[in-house]
Order: structure tokens, then sequence, then C-alpha cells
């Protein structure tokens, strides 16, 4: 179910985030606030609709963010009415620019796993490294050959 | 403070703890951008370091138990309470992000569904996983901890599967929240400098940009842009709506891919190795 209140303080966030956004990009890729802000508007639009779609259906274990990308993608295929409209606005949001304040957020907030960490060996860093690393290339390799057979690259 | 009441000290306490946070992350945005984007070339390849990285560098630093420790007026702005606060925001925050990679991928949905196949069996990638990583962590001498730790990249549907199954504090349990934690902390760092350097390979950008989509927004971002920016400037928007692509299905194939075949499959394949690791230590 939703809940107002809370719905309510995540919009208050995501207000603060936009604003963050716009100081970044102004800073980081000179782009006017001014210009970007019927952009990010919308942006804050479907992240709360994200959000909200995600309360009204948890059963279905598909994150916020992934609603977030599914929304936006829908409203700008090629062949939707909104396409033109929503990609003009959205485009003065710089992509780069949205992601700065997600990752102070989650630097931050990791500080208090420190202590756990230092609790780890030496062992588990070096086997979370190979683990990373051969999901990423176990994946490239598959999508690489696929890709070839398939003509694409 | 640990109760939600809307009384006055409180609530005004609540609002002076979160005014410190968003400064404080507003001061690391300023910071990151300023320092702006830098190419680095390393012998043949190059790296690419981004605001992004900078902010996630400067946000772990500035915790009461890393810098906050030795500089006092550091543990007055971000006390653990902030450090608390910031974890549900990084949900939020990572919301415009996930509208503009919906913006990249709708103008391009007629080329993603010509790549589909490729999408759907580069999932079966995270097989290599366990393949690769379980003997490096036998050898190391873990037991039931490495099929935890090697059974997939560990992210959030993981970490269910594997309390679920064998209990949060079970060896399995142990060793799942190893590498989700060390994929918390260093995930983006690492994968921010793999993402540029793994055009060294030989790999194709769009390969590794399908790759880059392991079921973390965090993650798959850092790998994905450090890749466009070092990738010919041509391929940069199907490089990032690719990877956004792979990174929704991983969130919907994920859990699943892990309950049906990495975790049987891990179990087998150490069933069948301990035994010779076993030996090889019985013997010395």
């Amino acid at each position: 179910m939703l809940n107002m209140k809370n719905t309510l303080e995540q919009l208050k966030i995501m207000i603060v985030v936009a604003v963050m956004i716009l100081i970044g990009q102004k800073i980081g890729y000179g782009l006017s606030v001014i210009e970007a802000i019927p952009g990010i508007i919308l942006i804050v639009i479907v992240a709360m609709l994200a959000l909200m779609i995600k309360d009204l259906l948890p059963n279905l274990k598909f994150p916020a963010f992934a609603w977030a990308t599914m929304i936006g993608l829908i409203l700008s295929m090629p062949f939707m009415p909104t396409a033109k409209f929503f990609l003009e606005y959205t485009n003065k949001v710089n992509f780069l620019g949205t992601t700065t304040p997600i990752l102070a957020f989650a630097g931050i907030s990791v500080g208090n796993k420190i202590p756990q960490l230092k609790k780890l060996s030496w062992k588990i860093l070096l086997i979370a490294i190979v683990v990373f690393a051969s999901t990423y290339f176990g994946s490239a390799i598959i999508a690489q050959i696929v890709l070839k057979i398939q003509g694409i690259i | 403070m640990s109760n939600t009441s809307n009384g006055g000290a409180d609530s005004k306490g609540k609002i002076a703890m979160y005014a410190k946070l968003y400064l404080a992350v507003l001061l690391i945005i300023i910071v990151s951008e300023l320092i702006g984007i830098h190419k680095i070339n390393i012998g043949p390849g190059s790296v690419v370091l981004l605001p992004m990285l900078y902010a996630v560098i400067i946000g772990i630093l500035i915790t009461p138990d890393v810098l906050g420790k030795p500089f006092k007026f550091l543990r007055k702005i971000v006390t653990s309470e902030e450090v608390e606060a910031a974890g549900p925001i990084v949900l939020i925050s990572l919301l415009p992000l996930g509208v503009k990679y919906g913006t990249l991928v709708g103008p391009n949905i007629v080329k993603i569904i010509q790549a589909g196949p490729a999408f759907l069996l580069q999932e079966l990638g995270n097989v290599a996983t366990p393949l690769i990583a379980l003997p490096l962590a036998l050898m190391l001498g873990l037991e039931r901890e490495a099929v935890g730790a090697t059974v997939s990249i560990c992210r959030e549907p993981t970490l269910g599967v594997i309390g679920g199954r064998y209990g949060m504090n079970s060896p399995e349990g142990t060793g799942v929240l190893g590498t989700y934690m060390i994929g918390t902390v260093f995930g983006t760092i690492f994968f921010g400098l793999l993402g540029s350097f793994a055009l060294l390979t030989g790999l194709h950008p769009y390969a590794l940009a399908m790759a880059s989509g392991m079921g973390s927004g965090s993650m798959m971002t850092a790998a994905a842009s450090s890749l466009a920016a070092a990738a010919d400037p041509a391929l940069k928007d199907t490089i990032l709506a690719y990877a956004a692509t792979s990174n929704m299905l991983t969130g919907v194939t994920g859990m699943y891919s892990v309950i049906f075949i990495a975790l049987p499959l891990t179990n087998l394949y150490y069933r069948k190795l301990y035994p010779v690791f076993k030996k090889d230590k019985g013997g010395k």
C-alpha cells in the first residue's frame, strides 16, 4: 500500500538530490541550471512514479531503479508520441552529472561497514576480486561470441 | 534519538542531521566535479577517472571510522547517524540515473531487441564465477564459506537466497556477506578502473557493455561509464544502453539463476573439489 507520509519524505529527498545534480553539472560540465529545470522536473516525476509503483506492487520484487528505467524507456521509444518532448528536456540533464551524488551518498553510507571489513581476512578480498572479474569476463566472452555469430560486431 | 516520534527536540535534531549530511554530500560533489574527468595512459591502455570515483572515495574517507578518527572536526560533521541516514538515500538518489538510462535505451530499442539472444545468453556467464573462484577459495583454506563467497557476484538477491537456505550465521552466510561487503565498499572503485582497462583484452565494447550489467546499479554505472569514456565516442550511447538493459535483465533473472543454476552447480562442484584439496593438505 502507498504510504503518503513516506512518499512525501521520498519527494523531499528527491528534490534535494535534483538540486545537487543541477549544481554538480553546472560545475563539471558548464550546463545552465535554468535550462535544465524542466528536464529535472520530468525526471523527478518519473522517479517518484517508480517509487510509488514499487510500493504498490511489492510482490513483483522489481527494484524501483528498474521501474525508473522502464518508464523512461517507454516514454522515449521512437514510436511514442512522448519521445520528442521527453528526450528534448531530459537531454539537458547530463548523464554523468546524475552519478556523482549517488556515489557520494554511497561512500558515506559504507562508513559503518569499515570495522566489519577489517575483521575479514585478506583471503576474502582476493576471492572477491576474482569473483568480480570472472563474472564480468564470463559474461563478456559469451556476449562477444553471440554478437559475432549474429553479425552485430 | 532512536524513536521516530515528532517531538520538538527530536525533529530539530533530525533536521540538523540531514542538513549536515546534505552539506557534506554537496561539498563532495563540488570537489569531485572540480577535479573533473581525467584520462591516464598506462602502458598500452588507459584508465578513465570520473567524478563519481572521487566521490565514493572521499565519501568513505570522511566517515568516523576512517579519517574521522584522527581528525576531530570531521567527527562533528559526519557522525554515525549521518552514515546510517545515507544508506536509504542512496536508493532514492539512484532513480534519476535510472530514468536517464531509460532515455538511452528507449531510442535504441530496435537495436537492443535485435541483440536479444546475446543479452539472454550472456546472463549465463555468471556460471564462470564459481568455476574459477571456488578452487581459489578452497586453495586458500576456506570450507563451506567458499560456497557462499563464490556462488555469484553476491548482490542483494544472492544474499537473500543464501540467507534463506542456510541462515546468515552459517558458514555459507559468512562467505556471501564477505563478498557482498567488499563489493559494496570497493565494487564501484574496482569496476570504475576495470571498465576502461578491459578494452585491452580485445573484447568488443558492446560485449563489455553487456557484461557491465551485473545487478548493481552503481557497479554497472562505474563499469559502463568508464568504458564509454575510454571507447570510441561514436559507440557511447549504445554502450550505456546495452549496459542498462543487461542490468535490468539481471534484476529479473538474477535471483532465479542463483537458485536454479548457480547454487546447485557450486554445491556439486564443491563436493567434487573438496576431497582433492583436503587430500593435498593431509599429505603435507
